[in-house]
């Protein structure tokens, strides 16, 4: 009985957390039944976890768990937070292109791209007078005249053909 | 590798849209007016040029044969025919300044060219370009750049 007692009173503790096998299980209980000292280590053991988890769980109630994770995720963002000036320059630290120093000619053809792009939007015309909308008018074969009518903002420019030019129509 | 891609993209954006400022096209709008004594009336179509037409020329009878937006880009000639490609006009944008864009027109009849000019088109502009013979008429060009 002393032998299988002190065996028993191992396992009282892992049975009491519902560790123990079946086997176990049915070996402990059959024990419980005759033996009060092991009765007694068990209802210490209860005990003992109450007096315990008895506190912890009135902590954690009180406290507002989503809360403090709110506040920990504000706290990790406000140290990762960096200037756009950090930013930028970790940005093209981290660049290989920077490293490989592809920047500089990369940089020079953007400008030169820029002041050939440049002078041809932004060149300057001389600025004829609105009158001179024809800039030139030839014709072999014909008489020209042109005509501007200013208020209207209208050219005129007419061919006087031979009545009998048009023949081949149907 | 991703930053890299990211940088080229932005270099080859930025560029592209520089070029294509540079070598921006112009809309014009092209309409092929037949002017003539005989008959009498306006093509509905030409209500908006009516007094124009009516105070610079003495026809009676005014239709539009065609009505063609363009598309002009620096250097290539665009041609629109008339009278069943008998009259070709061509029109090709040389010059793209800020305010006015200069193209160069050429008017052939059969082959044969009867016109060659150069004129600037300006916002409000009208070029009208008149004369070619059809039956019983005259073909009107009436050109207008759109900025």
């Amino acid at each position: 009985m002393k032998d299988s007692c002190s065996s028993v009173t191992k396992l009282v503790e892992k049975y009491f957390d519902g560790e123990v096998t079946d086997k176990e299980k049915l070996l402990v209980e059959g024990h419980l039944q005759d033996c009060s000292a092991c009765q007694d280590a068990l209802k210490s053991i209860e005990g003992l976890r109450t007096l315990i988890k008895t506190p912890v769980e009135e902590a954690a109630e009180k406290e507002d768990f989503p809360w403090v994770w709110q506040k920990i995720e504000r706290e990790i963002r406000s140290q990762e937070k960096l200037t756009w000036w950090q930013t930028l320059r970790s940005w093209l630290d981290v660049s290989p292109l920077l490293r490989k120093k592809i920047w500089v000619p990369a940089v020079a053809t953007l400008v030169v791209l820029l002041f050939i792009t440049g002078q041809i939007i932004f060149r300057k015309t001389p600025s004829y007078p609105d009158s001179s909308v024809v800039e030139y008018v030839e014709s072999g074969t014909n008489n020209v005249m042109i005509y501007n009518l200013e208020k209207a903002k209208i050219t005129v420019i007419w061919v006087f053909e031979e009545p009998g030019e048009d023949q081949t129509s149907s | 590798m991703k930053r890299t891609l990211i940088l080229l993209i932005l270099i080859v954006v930025v560029s592209s849209f520089f070029l294509s400022t540079a070598y921006a096209q112009v809309q014009a709008r092209l309409r092929v007016i037949r002017a003539s004594n005989v008959g009498q009336g306006f093509d509905p179509s030409l209500r908006d040029v009516h007094n124009e037409l009516g105070s610079l020329f003495s026809f009676t009878s005014y239709r539009l044969l065609r009505d063609e937006n363009l598309n002009l880009a620096l250097n290539r000639p665009v041609s629109i025919s008339a009278r069943e490609g008998r009259i070709i006009l061509e029109t090709t944008l040389v010059g793209l300044s800020r305010g006015f864009a200069e193209a160069r027109i050429r008017v052939a009849r059969e082959g044969t060219e009867i016109l060659n000019t150069q004129v600037r088109l300006s916002p409000g502009r009208t070029v009208l370009i008149g004369g070619p013979r059809v039956r019983d008429g005259v073909i009107i060009y009436a050109l207008y750049a759109r900025f």
